[in-house]
């Protein structure tokens, strides 16, 4: 029990104090972060953004890293979009293994993931110190 | 702000259904649960008097998504207003083309983008305060058919947001108590939004020809007496019939996560008509402490009635008294001041508490609200 503890206790501060790297196919240009955010809030288009789900810690921690928001202020700020036509979320994926394989497999996708998970399937755009 | 709207035909909905086996739809929703009451007996204020009332201010909506490939998509959005007894209408119902990852056409039904918050008053979680301030956002053409053209680009450092909007209006409004037919043809117009890291401004004009004829028939009966009676040029000066309209308005916002500052000022005209220049702005001030977000705002509304047109008539005339009280039931001269707080208590949704205190200088009586509700998005 008290292992499990522990496991659950280093995977989240894992989770919650890692370095975010920006992922996307290998065959993607650079970019800068500031072009990241900007696809993340539905800003510019080109790249194809892949989020976690909604109340997911990395989530959160880039959100407000990387867009300067709350979980609270980034809903509100899509459903400003959403319900008047100018725009639609970031597509979702359940796990970090997931995005890592659908960036893997998707050339104009773009997604963030512990910079520790990193894989060779996937090239580091940027990187967000924690 | 009831804004009656006839229902659109069913073939957004069917056309909808249709592709349902072809395309993914998306359902998204929310709701606002709003109570409010006057604080006195006397009090009346956003349609709240002082019994407690949960429908005044209720809405649910429902929108469906349908991407049709090819950079197509249509969107209707159902909403059923507690003012209108739930009654389910559409609100919003277009096709979007995306002509590139900049640019969107949306044509259908559109809200019509007069102020910062049109596209989502109704989208309370959008917003911290429990209401759009009145003082600014009271024209009921909410919405209208036609095309519009949103554009997405960066200027240097800054984010751009071009909409250039073409389209028609036609419903009934309520104009001192009496329903009035609307019409708005030709209504073309631009709005600006710049967004530079903390900082948005936003620029919106719009032109249109408006018509409006009161359905019981008391203004034209009015307006047809006093032509038959040799003074047409005060009818003419009254009437609004094809009506040259202009409207401009400018917003300005801050928000640097902890600190949220929003103005927003509008002027409108309706030329050669009884409608005076239409007058109004909002300061707000609020800020964010984790989940609460208290703010308080003053909202001013000052429209003169157009004096000159029963002063032209002679004292002795016997249409100037009711000329008089026509034209003097469009001056409006209120101040408002709000305060609440908005707290997230969920995920998916807030709940609002707001106390309004309107100082009406025309009929010099005070108004004082409090209302309490939730906002959620689904």
């Amino acid at each position: 029990m008290k292992k499990l503890l522990l496991a659950a206790f280093a995977f989240a501060s894992s989770v919650c104090i890692a370095d975010i790297a920006v992922i996307a196919h290998p065959a993607t240009a650079d970019t800068s972060l500031d072009e990241v955010s900007r696809i993340y809030m539905g800003r510019a288009g080109g790249l194809m953004p892949v989020n976690l789900p909604e109340g997911h810690p990395l989530r959160d921690q880039f959100e407000q890293a990387a867009l300067g928001r709350s979980p609270a202020q980034m809903k509100a700020y899509w459903s400003r979009l959403v319900f008047t036509g100018k725009g639609r979320p970031p597509v979702e994926v359940d796990s970090v293994a997931a995005k890592i394989d659908f960036v893997a497999a998707n050339p104009n996708s773009l997604g963030y993931i512990p910079a520790s998970e990193v894989t060779d399937q996937v090239r580091v755009i940027a990187t967000i110190a924690n | 702000m009831v804004s009656k709207i006839k229902p659109l035909s069913l073939g957004m909905l069917l056309a909808l259904s249709a592709t349902a086996a072809q395309a993914e739809i998306r359902f998204n929703g929310f709701a606002s649960i709003q109570a409010g009451t006057t604080l006195s007996s006397s009090d009346n204020l956003y349609g709240y008097d002082n019994e407690v009332d949960f429908k005044n201010e209720s809405l649910f909506a429902l929108q469906a998504q349908a991407d049709l490939g090819e950079r197509l998509s249509v969107t209707a959005q159902l909403m059923g207003r507690g003012a209108n007894d739930f009654k389910a209408e559409f609100e919003w119902a277009y096709l979007t083309y995306e002509l590139n990852p900049q640019t969107r056409i949306n044509a259908g039904r559109l809200r019509t983008p007069f102020y910062r918050y049109s596209d989502f008053m109704d989208v309370g979680y959008a917003y911290d305060w429990a209401r759009v301030p009145s003082s600014v956002y009271n024209l009921d053409f909410n919405n209208l058919e036609g095309v519009s053209l949103v554009r997405f680009g960066q200027l240097g450092e800054v984010d751009s947001t071009l909409q250039l909007i073409l389209g028609s209006y036609s419903g009934t409004t309520d104009i001192n108590m009496a329903t009035t037919d609307a019409d708005i043809k030709r209504v073309a117009g631009a709005t600006w939004e710049l967004v530079q890291g903390d900082f948005t401004a936003r620029l919106a004009y719009l032109t249109g020809k408006l018509t409006m004829v009161d359905q019981d028939g008391g203004l034209s009966g009015l307006l047809n007496l006093l032509e038959q009676s040799g003074f047409a040029d005060t009818a003419s000066q009254i009437r609004i019939d094809d009506a040259n309209s202009a409207f401009m308005g400018l917003a300005l916002g801050y928000d640097n996560g902890s600190v949220v500052l929003s103005g927003e000022v509008v002027r409108a005209r309706v030329k050669d008509t009884v409608i005076p220049t239409q007058n109004g702005y909002y300061l707000s001030a609020g800020y964010r402490i984790n989940s609460y977000t208290p703010f308080v705002s003053f909202e001013r509304r000052d429209n003169d009635g157009k004096a000159a047109i029963y002063q032209a008539l002679a004292a002795e005339n016997p249409f100037r008294p009711a000329v008089t009280g026509v034209v003097e039931s469009f001056t409006i001269k209120q101040d408002t001041w709000n305060i609440g707080s908005r707290f997230d208590f969920h995920p998916s949704a807030a709940l609002k508490v707001q106390f309004s205190s309107q100082k009406d200088k025309v009929a010099d009586r005070r108004d004082q609200l409090l209302s309490v509700g939730i906002d959620l998005v689904f």
